[in-house]
């Protein structure tokens, strides 16, 4: 029976025009979105390339580049926002990335915001969801308003049945219609060639399409759910639009909202502050060597070796005063955006996000992970440094270490996204039961 | 008529859609105006800081022109926190952008809640939910046949209706806008002068012309389609494309098709610029001196601070060449986006508002002007003009026996009286002017409204009401 009632479904949901047209407009998306990603990626791995190339730094100073994520293609996240480059040295370590012009002339950040990316997650949480909505919410009430429900039902078909094979066939023809434009999208990526995806990034590109099957789930048992209890399929497709206004635009647009204005961040002037008071207990002896080191110079005398040490000392403590304060900020930032995403875990949109950028290494917390090889380096600046002074020979011989950082493992990002892939489940089952009970109860007259 | 309008406007005040909307706009409306009253006085505390402490450094070796944060930015965001605070200005009239305000670079982007974000995508969307079964809902319940054997002229229902939607949508749009207002009047009421009045006022014939545009195609296709269900999946396909689709895939299509340089392209080309222009002619110099080609310390110095001005240039140019290169891409990507209604829209509200993309134009000319009243001051005070530079050199000769140190020129702090400083003055457009800027986006506007006018008429007159 439940084979009989699949078949129906998934024919009549081939049949329809808004199959059609979603479709078409999702291939069409979908094809032109990863060709221009695509584009995009391979500049940016080229002057990833010849940066790494080209900025190789000194004995003094390290450039790190960071490159642009392989994944980047299907879900951008925050890759291009987070900077590319970044400096080292004893007296200073950077807390953020900067972009391949510097700090103080880099306007990376300017020219990039302000443009959704639109990518397979993007396509995914707009288009597809809505696509979703448009061919769900009739699926009952439209069977009903013609009569046609009261009549299938007269026929010994279990109602449970009949709504399970609904929601089967139409899950069938989403997710199909999904994995077909994912499918033409990994073939471009295949055939363009200018990317190189190891077996790990095909593992987590399968976990992302399952992300994505779980959020269309979650739209697809609420619109079931809602064509259950609204008779006419008008009003059904009207609730159903402004639950995902709500849900896909605005709620998570209100969690910013609240997270920047009750997570209070320092400003400007109270970071500058805070450097300076942590360096405040240094402070006059550091002025104090400054001036003799360039008393001696001017003087043409080679300053005392304990002096030169004393002040690459100070310089350190001074980098590592500032990056504290720095990394507290930083901290104080990823709290915010933590306080947003908590305020909005109700939206599908939201966890769907998270979930994906996560596996595709376009989330913060790659980026954070990056900079945390930063210590390590500087420490070896440091030592490095010092032994300029103590041992000339030993300094000539020694060999900065290349930088390091723990990438995260697949195991560990396949967890850490459970909470949000179990959310959406949940989410999905609950509205599916809802539908179920409501389903029965219904008068089908 | 009037009795068609009131039937009508009684029908849309019974229904969801009307409540929805009326909630849904008190709530970001009021969400709107005190995140704005609560941010607004921090950023223009921190501009009057930055202003005052510019005026009493007062310097001849660099200054900071600040830029005043926009006091309309709950009515039009125009993309503001990600422009520069305002620019720094070196002598001899270089510019460079100073960073953005305070915002966390972590938090993903997302539009602002500004009245532009509200009007555009929420009231453009339930002005179709309101519309959508205008014509299709009657006509699916029998009534559109019973009222047009009446005597009552189908081009009068149609226009009874058109006027019962926009009222519908317009009546919550007033009574959000006014909460709003009213929230920033009893905390920042200076904001609130003639000239600003005047620009939210014309928010109002800006909004109706925009939501009229959504209005006609609902009625459109409410009277092509029969199916109200059908109706409603067409127009939202619509909208989708026209609020969703086209903004947000302009960026990359821009990105795309213009030929902008990357960032690091541009960042290489730094280096070899500077050893072209400096290291390599101030290298030509110390040979010719060796050769004994140059017959005086004077002579050399010249020709290297002419080296160290021509170098800055170049570099200054450079800058200014991937700053342009980035803004001419953004614009591809605004004239792209101007095929939707909701760009037009958004564009002409920005204009009208001062803010966005006009409102750095103006202050860069505004800076543009300034920077000969700042070097005539410095050179008044320091006698050349030298700024702050990324590159610098020092090299020892000998001309003649003599011992020569060629240096980069450093900028020179003038130690006396400077309570003459000029002042930096920016000025705003008068909303008369921004009505001129945002002609053309209304003029899209209009023609939209009046093609999707035009197609619901034809098609209503000629629809089979049975």
């Amino acid at each position: 029976m439940l084979k009989a009632i699949l078949r129906r479904e998934i024919l009549e949901y081939l049949i329809s025009p808004k199959f059609l047209i979603g479709i078409s407009l999702a291939v069409v998306l979908m094809v032109t979105s990863t060709v221009i990603n695509l584009a995009n990626y391979r500049q940016r791995q080229q002057d990833y390339i010849d940066a790494q190339r080209d900025l190789k730094g000194d004995r003094a100073t390290t450039t790190i580049v960071r490159g642009p994520r392989p994944l980047s293609v299907l879900v951008q996240g925050l890759d291009r926002k987070l900077g590319t480059k970044m400096e080292v040295s004893s007296w200073g370590i950077p807390a953020s990335l900067s972009g391949y012009m510097g700090y103080y002339t880099s306007d990376h950040l300017r020219f990039l915001s302000g443009f959704e990316a639109v990518d397979f997650a993007f396509i995914v949480r707009v288009i597809f969801s809505l696509m979703v909505i448009f061919l769900a919410y009739n699926s009952v009430s439209e069977e009903k308003s013609q009569g046609t429900l009261g009549l299938v039902l007269s026929h010994s078909v279990p109602r449970d049945q009949l709504l399970l094979g609904k929601f089967l066939g139409g899950l069938f023809v989403i997710v199909g219609s999904m994995l077909i434009s994912a499918l033409l999208s990994f073939l471009i990526l295949v055939l363009g060639r200018s990317i190189a995806l190891s077996r790990e990034d095909w593992e987590r590109i399968a976990a992302i399409l399952l992300f994505s099957v779980l959020y269309l789930i979650t739209f697809y048992s609420l619109s079931l759910f809602v064509s259950v209890l609204v008779n006419r399929p008008s009003i059904a497709l009207m609730i159903l639009l402004q639950v995902w206004i709500f849900l896909v635009v605005i709620y998570p647009n209100l969690g910013v909202v609240i997270a920047s204005n009750f997570y209070r961040l320092p400003s400007q002037e109270e970071v500058a502050q805070q450097k300076e008071a942590a360096f405040q207990t240094y402070e006059a002896e550091y002025h104090r060597i400054e001036k003799d080191l360039h008393d001696s110079y001017s003087s043409g005398k080679r300053p005392d070796k304990s002096l030169g040490l004393r002040n690459a000392e100070l310089s350190a403590i001074h980098a590592e005063c500032v990056y504290k304060v720095d990394q507290d900020f930083n901290r104080r930032l990823t709290e915010q955006v933590a306080l947003a995403r908590r305020a909005a875990f109700l939206s599908p949109a939201v966890l769907f996000d998270t979930g994906t950028t996560r596996l595709a290494r376009t989330d913060l917390n790659d980026y954070e992970r990056f900079m945390s090889g930063v210590l390590d380096l500087w420490q070896s600046h440091v030592e490095n440094t010092k032994l300029l002074y103590k041992d000339i020979a030993a300094f000539r011989k020694a060999k900065l270490p290349p930088y390091r950082y723990a990438s995260e493992s697949r195991a560990d990002s396949f967890s850490a996204v459970l909470p949000q892939a179990l959310s959406l489940f949940f989410i999905g089952v609950i509205f599916f039961m809802l539908a179920h009970v409501s389903f029965l109860k219904k008068d089908v007259r | 008529m009037g009795t068609i309008i009131k039937r009508e406007l009684l029908d849309q005040i019974q229904s969801i859609q009307f409540l929805v909307l009326s909630g849904a706009s008190l709530l970001l409306f009021t969400v709107n105006a005190l995140v704005f009253v609560k941010n607004y006085p921090v950023e223009n505390s921190a501009y009057s800081r930055r202003v005052t402490e510019t005026f009493a450094k007062s310097s001849t070796v660099n200054t900071e022109l600040n830029q005043r944060p926009n006091p309309l930015r709950f009515v039009a965001d125009g993309g503001d926190r990600y422009r520069p605070s305002g620019y720094s200005l070196n002598p001899g009239g270089f510019l460079r952008a100073l960073p953005t305000g305070q915002i966390n670079f972590k938090m993903p982007d997302i539009p602002q809640l500004d009245w532009s974000f509200l009007i555009r995508i929420v009231f453009s969307l339930y002005v179709l939910l309101l519309g959508f079964n205008a014509i299709s809902g009657e006509r699916e319940q029998g009534t559109l046949r019973l009222i047009l054997s009446n005597s009552v002229r189908r081009s009068e229902l149609l226009v009874a209706k058109f006027v019962a939607i926009l009222a519908m949508a317009t009546a919550p749009l007033l009574g959000g806008g006014l909460i709003s207002l009213i929230i920033v009047a009893i905390n920042q009421p200076q904001i609130l002068t003639m000239a600003n009045l005047a620009r939210i006022a014309l928010i109002l014939p800006l909004t109706m012309c925009f939501l009229s545009v959504f209005v006609f195609m609902s009625l459109w296709v409410s009277s092509s389609v029969s199916r109200s269900s059908l109706v409603l999946l067409i127009l939202l396909a619509t909208w989708v494309l026209l609020t969703v689709i086209i903004p947000n895939t302009s960026g990359i299509l821009a990105e795309k098709l213009s030929r902008a340089p990357s960032e690091y392209q541009m960042g290489r080309m730094v280096g070899p610029l500077i050893e072209k222009q400096v290291f390599d002619r101030i290298r030509a110099i110390l040979s010719r001196a060796e050769k004994g080609q140059v017959s005086s310390a004077g002579e050399m110095r010249q020709e290297a601070d002419k080296a160290y001005d021509e170098g800055q240039r170049d570099l200054v140019r450079h800058f200014s060449n991937y700053e342009a290169a980035m803004k001419d891409r953004a614009e591809l990507s605004r004239r792209l986006t101007r095929i939707s209604p909701a760009g037009l829209f958004q564009y002409a509200l920005e204009d009208v508002m001062h803010a966005g993309k006009w409102r750095e134009d103006d202050f860069l000319r505004d800076a543009r002007n300034y920077a000969p009243i700042y070097d005539d001051y410095v050179l008044k005070k320091v006698g050349q003009l030298v700024g702050v530079s990324n590159f610098s050199f020092a090299v020892s000769t000998t001309i003649k026996g003599e011992d020569v140190i060629l240096s980069s020129p450093s900028p020179k702090e003038y130690q006396g009286d400077k309570s003459d400083f000029p002042r930096f003055q920016e000025n705003r457009i008068s909303p008369l002017q921004g009505v001129q800027r945002a002609l053309l986006d209304l003029v899209g506007l209009l023609v939209w409204t009046i093609i999707l006018a035009g197609l619901a008429f034809s098609s209503f007159l000629r629809a089979d009401v049975r």
